[in-house]
């Protein structure tokens, strides 16, 4: 009896929503490690694809051009953070769009939705992208880069960015359920990544470059300002009072995507065979 | 095989055009999906324009070019962009991979003809569904779509769509060695979207990165094109007359496709597959 109780406790902890979790990446890295010379490539890939911004912003800054108000190391710090924030969440849960857009196309969501855990858990858990963490790499190497060059921060800019940082994940868990969602309506369509990507890009660049209407509309209504610049704001000390405003609106972007993911899971009749 | 197939009246022509009505039909069902450009594209013109808006701030010139040159230089590399894109590459890769390629190998036909077409069927499409109302957009913007050259113009886009194909072609063939190539494609697309001009006008690089550039032949599917539609070519310190630098580019087509059918020649020796 006493050698039977760890063992429960094991039990447990496997069929834990983490447990599950872990046992879906393991899965994961082990299909993709049948093609390991395409993992590694497309891993790297990945990592140098993050660089792109970052290297428009060096050869702007090196023609002489400038972004008003923003140093060149400045602007790194801001396109880091937002390369950190996709880093962890295209790995780790953004594949929860690519997953529901195949499997409804396939009808295969059905076998997720007759499994006796959440259907968002199992999406996020059957979704876990290897490849994509190479984008996390780029993006701590640009985010550690761009900070030597900066003079350090004292600890409560840091206590700041952190807070604005775990919310610039949850805004993108937000945009990751509103995807989902449309990917059960819109069957078989890969492009609302896109759609995603584009609204996603206003949030690599400093705020103050937009006009004051896109400025309310990038805090207040999507606030992809979270994404990087409040974040970068907070670790630079500059940040403005409008967060506490962003930091709502974020939440409410949540439960808005959580609503209608779970409003589209409801209304779904399966489309595959 | 092939004479026996031709005698019975599917001559190439016909076959081709045939490959590019049926692309035509098959993607016209999901035309919703090309239509996802039309809220995309002016979403990155957009984030462009605030970029180079608050850049022109403080300068009047960048590189040579003006706000505005800027602005019609992205625009026009846009739509280069949507002419030229194709996933022959992905579908030749799907193809070996899959084995299915065994298919293309009974009939009497170029694979690389047959995709071609496909390409043709598909952007026609594009043409109408994301080109058209995009370039609205950037009318409204103020853009003006008036080539400097209107007879160079049209030469060079029809050589860059060419090379843009033979390079993703190309991409594709090496399936027969890596047999997924997802990590290559990725690479060779990265590598050509910067060394096109698809992110910044090459002449904004780096001196030294400049020359290299010059050699490569990926300048050939933007980047050039662009410049003249705009009527002026400038690359590394070199300035080019129009006719010249489309020349070049025609003679990059022609090595561009000598270098696809000798890795093909290659390539289609490794191919093995069971079953048809």
């Amino acid at each position: 009896m006493t050698q039977l109780k760890p063992r429960t406790e094991f039990r447990k902890w496997r069929f834990s929503a983490l447990g599950l979790y872990i046992q879906g990446v393991k899965t994961a890295l082990a299909s993709r490690m049948a093609y390991r010379g395409d993992f590694i490539m497309s891993m790297f890939i990945m990592m140098i694809v993050e660089f792109s911004g970052p290297v428009i912003t060096y050869i702007i800054y090196n023609n002489g051009a400038a972004f008003p108000g923003w140093g060149q190391y400045e602007v790194l710090l801001l396109q880091g953070i937002f390369l950190m924030s996709r880093g962890i969440s295209f790995p780790f849960f953004m594949g929860i769009v690519w997953n529901t857009i195949g499997r409804v196309q396939e009808g295969t969501f059905d076998l997720l939705l007759i499994k006796p855990r959440s259907i968002l858990l199992m999406s996020i858990v059957t979704a876990f992208d290897s490849e994509d963490l190479g984008k996390l790499i780029g993006g701590i190497l640009v985010f550690r880069t761009a900070l030597r060059h900066l003079p350090p921060q004292p600890l409560s800019h840091w206590i700041s960015f952190i807070i604005l940082f775990l919310f610039s994940v949850i805004l993108m868990f937000g945009f990751a359920l509103f995807m989902a969602g449309l990917g059960i309506v819109w069957i078989g369509n890969y492009r609302i990544y896109e759609i995603f990507m584009s609204v996603m890009d206003f949030g690599m660049y400093p705020k103050s470059i937009f006009t004051k209407t896109f400025q309310s509309i990038l805090t207040y209504i999507i606030p992809v300002s979270l994404l990087a610049s409040y974040p970068a704001s907070a670790l630079l000390g500059n940040v403005d009072k409008n967060v506490l405003l962003a930091l709502l609106s974020s939440i409410v972007f949540l439960l808005l995507g959580l609503c209608f993911y779970f409003k589209i899971v409801r209304n779904y009749t399966s489309a595959g065979g | 095989m092939q004479s026996a197939v031709m005698k019975r009246g599917d001559n190439p022509p016909r076959f081709y055009k045939a490959v590019i009505t049926a692309t035509y039909k098959e993607n016209f069902a999901y035309r919703n999906q090309m239509a996802v450009s039309i809220f995309v594209q002016p979403i990155y013109f957009l984030v462009h324009y605030f970029i180079w808006q608050a850049i022109f701030q403080i300068r009047d010139q960048v590189s040579g070019f003006t706000f505005d040159q800027m602005l019609l230089y992205f625009a026009v590399s846009s739509i280069v962009e949507f002419l030229n894109w194709d996933s022959s590459g992905h579908m030749l890769q799907r193809l070996i991979q899959t084995g299915q390629f065994i298919t293309f190998q009974l009939r009497p036909v170029s694979h690389l003809y047959f995709s071609f077409c496909q390409k043709i069927g598909h952007r026609i499409l594009a043409f109408l569904i994301e080109i058209l109302p995009v370039m609205c957009f950037y009318i409204l913007f103020g853009i003006r779509f008036v080539p400097a050259k209107p007879f160079w113009a049209v030469i060079t886009l029809f050589l860059s769509f060419i090379l843009s194909f033979l390079i993703r072609y190309t991409i594709g063939i090496f399936a027969f060695w890596f047999v997924k190539t997802d990590g290559v494609s990725r690479a060779v697309l990265l590598f050509t979207n910067i060394c096109s001009g698809a992110f910044l006008p090459l002449n904004l690089f780096p001196a030294g990165f400049q020359k290299f550039l010059f050699y490569l032949p990926f300048q050939f599917v933007s980047y050039v094109p662009v410049r003249v539609f705009i009527g002026h070519y400038e690359l590394a310190g070199m300035t080019m007359s129009i006719p010249r630098i489309v020349f070049l580019q025609a003679a990059m087509v022609g090595a561009m496709f000598l270098v696809n059918r000798a890795l093909w020649y290659l390539g289609i020796k490794r191919f093995t597959g069971v079953g048809a």
